[in-house]
């Protein structure tokens, strides 16, 4: 059976982690998935703006950085009950299909199957969202580099919307419980539809078993090369850059 | 774009995601436009070349429309759930008085 690599970071600063995640799409180590774990954090999407997205006197204690795909903020907040993963795979209109849509449906199909597992009602809603019950459960980003591509997405376990809101830039006091209550019924976690906290490495073990299902390989545990850690410490400066966060 | 004088944010949900334009004219051209958002597209780096090329065009929802239709076709551009009407229509907004 074909082996794919698998790295698991664990607790990582956001800036590493995206130089890392940059360099393994760069870099030529064949398709990979891979975990980490962000601290208290805040990742915008490539065409977002920070003074617009975020309250930022109140983003102090946060390290944010920006990520070369689109979408929108990747925030964790300090409970870090949150799964977050990368895809890198060649385009092969296969396993991974040219259609942009048809490949965040694929990627994302691994999530599905684990809730599936779990016994929660998850679906598919494009273009780059994860439900259960209609809830989004999960977000992912997908960008494109000479025929391949890197998904990310993030799966929660836990999740803090008063924290969210806190650092939004949006108006507080006024809107505040309206925003809350309209943001729970259409946001949702796994420990809140579970109604128990599981084991995060046990949901990480089951997410690779799909994967392998999925893609019909073998997950095979590795490191970054050589060349993909050159890669990562040239690509540093940039995701630690005002010109780069706060353009 | 100048912080002294903060314009109308022109706010669009498209289906690919939510479009934020800031936009000054002066007599009917685009003097300086902002656009940011959460958004998809391919290739990323077409996006700046999208908002500089609106600058000195007149400030009507056809101009804007086609010069972006113009630019998808040009740089190749693919944004999911997000269309040239989308982009126009968030900048429409801004304009509004």
């Amino acid at each position: 059976m074909e082996e794919w690599r698998f790295i698991d970071f664990g607790l990582v600063d956001i800036r590493d982690m995206m130089a890392m995640d940059e360099a393994i799409l760069k870099g030529d180590e064949g398709n990979t998935f891979f975990f980490w774990t962000p601290r208290k954090s805040i990742i915008l999407g490539y065409f977002q703006k920070a003074d617009v997205e975020l309250d930022l006197n109140q983003c102090k204690d946060y390290t944010i950085t920006r990520r070369i795909s689109g979408g929108g903020i990747a925030f964790s907040d300090d409970r870090c009950r949150q799964i977050n993963y990368g895809v890198v795979g060649t385009i092969d209109n296969d396993r991974f299909p040219l259609d942009i849509i048809g490949s965040y449906k694929q990627v994302c199909g691994v999530l599905i199957d684990t809730l599936i597992e779990y016994g929660l009602n998850a679906a598919f809603r494009p273009i780059n969202d994860v439900t259960v019950d209609s809830k989004k459960i999960s977000g992912n980003a997908q960008t494109r580099w000479e025929g391949k591509l890197l998904q990310n997405g993030t799966l929660l376990l836990d999740f803090d919307i008063e924290e969210m809101l806190r650092i939004s830039n949006i108006p507080k006091e006024k809107f505040m419980d309206k925003k809350i209550s309209s943001i729970r019924e259409g946001l949702t976690w796994v420990d809140r539809e579970l109604g128990e906290q599981r084991n995060m490495e046990e949901i990480q073990n089951l997410m690779k078993r799909k994967f392998e299902e999925r893609f019909n390989v073998r997950l095979k545990t590795g490191t970054l090369s050589a060349k993909e850690k050159e890669l990562t410490k040239s690509l540093l400066p940039k995701y630690h850059s005002d010109e780069w966060v706060y353009r | 774009m100048d912080e002294a004088i903060k314009p109308k944010q022109g706010l669009h949900k498209s289906k690919g995601g939510l479009i934020r334009s800031f936009v000054k004219t002066e007599n009917g051209i685009i003097k300086d436009i902002s656009i940011s958002g959460d958004f998809f597209m391919f290739p990323e780096d077409a996006f700046f070349r999208m908002v500089q090329e609106l600058q000195g065009i007149h400030a009507i929802r056809e101009d804007i429309e086609r010069k972006i239709q113009e630019i998808y076709i040009k740089e190749k551009i693919q944004s999911p759930g997000t269309f040239p009407a989308d982009f126009a229509e968030s900048i429409m907004k801004a304009l509004e008085v």
